[in-house]
């Protein structure tokens, strides 16, 4: 069953995606996106119900569970970011993130078929589990937000001004705006996993993950004081944002 | 019932003709009323702007209703009955096709423009509270805003600007978004610079700052817009405020330089920041567009991506007329 919602949540958001982008190329913004984000967020809150059933905790235990934990608030903060700032082409880039993290669970192996329960948990833990990956699904749509800068940014610098995504892209500064405001709340919950991850009990063998959690957060906090106190170009920030987040991704090799 | 338009626009009759005929807003409803009575017509409507004054009217037979208000309109405004030569005349299907081309925006000076919409529906609302208008009109004119609608969400006839001033005001929202935060620059207080940078405050532009080589001239032009004049060696120090600058001096090199914005930058805190250079010979040297965080946009450019609006236009009026045609005959609208 748990497979199932995930499966159905990983095909909404592919179809989602793709839908979104046949609407950009005819220069038209599909008014679906949201819809279309909405259906793929209650499939994957099936899938967690679920799994945290079967575990009797929030599901955060295997990698599989981690990746579609992390869509789901990748999902989540888009659902929250995309209306408000009326970036509804968020979405339309957001949607094959979701739908790649979501396949990578999927990959036999990846997701315990028959998880076992825990028989006690640790508040603490699950705290540093689930804040942690809140963060990451706030960093994850930053390097979105980034990603959407950077084309919009080289389609300006190089004067290609007809295509349906320039028209249907957010303006510039929305973008770094947006984009700032999830790094500072990326971090901040990252802080706030990284406080419960010194309060849990830990093994020796999570000492690598702990020190490479601690790492991503250092080199956020160092890229907002950056930006706070000197400044920085959007293409940098942009940038930053997107390779932060691609090698932020390493620390789950160590969990 | 016949359905009828006798017109000019600025395609039959030069400025001189047409503002004789020309009707204010305010007194759109009385002209209706005077324009029934002139004709002897059952129902009317009269459409003013700058570029057109259209009569619709309803009439037992249009021949006769024309020769009617042609020649009682000269009389009243005391014009020679010459003036005729600059009307058009149509009738049934030809006046609501005609009507339909108006409010689409296909019949106007700038193809596609969206203001003859609202113009329209003004001079039809004025009428319709005067008493002039009655079921065929009402109809109609109905009809024909519906019609409009439809051709403006089905084709591209009003995408993209045909100007070099709203090119220029699109792309400054492309990078800011609203603009009622952000500050602009003009650079020499020529005609290009004064109407670009109308455009921005139109759109909400925060606040104008003007510099210019005769500092009585930056202040004329700050005062009109309600902005501030620099003398023209201290634009450099508003440089780390503004984000928008529009330059169009007569300087026969660049006046400003790479060096210039890269003393500016770590003040700006690195923000966006658009340049915009319409004069001949150009202000800004070249190289001022490498820096990462401007975007710098010249005359040719902008005017290439007004033709390429204009030209993407024209290419969509068959659409248009299409559309209008299969909608009127949908309807079968009364006095057509």
């Amino acid at each position: 069953m748990d497979r199932w919602f995930l499966i159905a949540a990983t095909l909404l958001a592919a179809a989602g995606g793709i839908w979104g982008m046949i609407s950009v190329h005819r220069g038209k913004r599909s008014p679906w996106t949201l819809a279309w984000m909405f259906a793929v967020l209650l499939c994957q809150i099936g899938f967690l119900a679920v799994r945290g059933e079967m575990r009797s905790a929030c599901p955060l235990m295997d990698r599989g569970e981690i990746l579609a934990f992390l869509a789901w608030s990748l999902t989540l903060f888009y659902l929250l970011v995309g209306p408000a700032y009326r970036i509804s082409l968020l979405g339309v880039f957001t949607a094959p993130v979701v739908a790649i993290f979501q396949l990578a669970a999927l990959i036999p192996g990846t997701l315990t078929a028959n998880p076992t329960k825990l028989a006690q948990g640790n508040p603490w833990h699950e705290t540093h589990s689930a804040m942690s990956v809140l963060a990451y699904g706030a960093l994850a749509l930053a390097a979105v937000a980034g990603v959407m800068f950077l084309v919009l940014d080289r389609q300006l610098k190089e004067q290609h001004l007809k295509s349906g995504l320039f028209r249907n892209l957010p303006p510039v500064r929305e973008l770094l705006i947006s984009l700032e405001r999830l790094l500072w709340l990326g971090t901040a919950l990252l802080s706030v996993g990284i406080v419960a991850g010194f309060l849990m009990p830990r093994t020796a063998a999570a000492w690598g993950h702990f020190i490479a959690a601690i790492a991503v957060w250092a080199a956020y906090a160092l890229l907002l004081a950056i930006k706070q106190v000197r400044g920085m170009t959007g293409r940098r920030l942009s940038l930053s944002a997107v390779v932060l987040f691609l090698l932020s991704l390493a620390v789950f090799a160590f969990v | 019932m016949e359905l009828l338009c006798l017109g000019l626009n600025h395609r039959t009759a030069p400025v001189e003709v047409r503002e004789r005929f020309a009707v204010g807003a305010p007194l759109l409803g009385k002209a209706a009323n005077e324009l029934v009575e002139l004709a002897e017509a059952a129902e009317g409507v009269v459409v003013s702007t700058c570029n057109r004054t259209e009569f619709y009217l309803v009439a037992e037979n249009a021949r006769e209703a024309f020769g009617k208000i042609e020649l009682r309109l000269a009389k009243k405004i005391q014009v020679d009955s010459s003036v005729a030569t600059h009307f058009y005349r149509k009738e049934k299907t030809a006046a609501a096709q005609h009507l339909c081309r108006v409010v689409s925006g296909l019949d106007s000076m700038m193809l596609g423009e969206t203001e003859i919409f609202g113009q329209v529906k003004q001079a039809y609302q004025a009428a319709l509270e005067a008493g002039s208008t009655g079921a065929v009109l009402n109809r109609v004119f109905q009809r024909a805003f519906g019609i409009g609608k439809k051709v403006r969400t089905d084709t591209s006839i009003q995408e993209g600007s045909t100007s070099v001033g709203n090119v220029a005001v699109d792309l400054a929202e492309k990078i800011f978004g609203h603009l009622k935060n952000s500050e602009v620059m003009i650079l020499g207080a020529g005609e290009m610079s004064r109407t670009t940078a109308q455009s921005l405050v139109s759109r909400g532009a925060k606040s104008i700052f003007v510099a210019n080589r005769s500092f009585d001239r930056a202040q004329e032009l700050a005062t009109e817009m309600g902005g501030t004049a620099l003398r023209f060696d201290d634009w450099q120090s508003v440089l780390q405020r503004v984000d928008v600058v529009i330059s169009s001096t007569g300087a026969p090199h660049a006046i400003v330089h790479r060096a210039d914005v890269e003393k500016a930058r770590r003040a700006r805190k690195y923000r966006p920041l658009f340049f915009i250079d319409i004069a001949v010979p150009r202000d800004i040297d070249p190289a001022v567009g490498e820096i990462e965080e401007v975007y710098l946009y010249d005359i040719d450019t902008l005017e290439q991506l007004a033709e390429e609006a204009r030209t993407r236009r024209q290419l969509q009026i068959e659409q248009c007329e299409r559309i209008i045609d299969l909608e009127l005959e949908k309807l079968n609208l009364p006095g057509t």
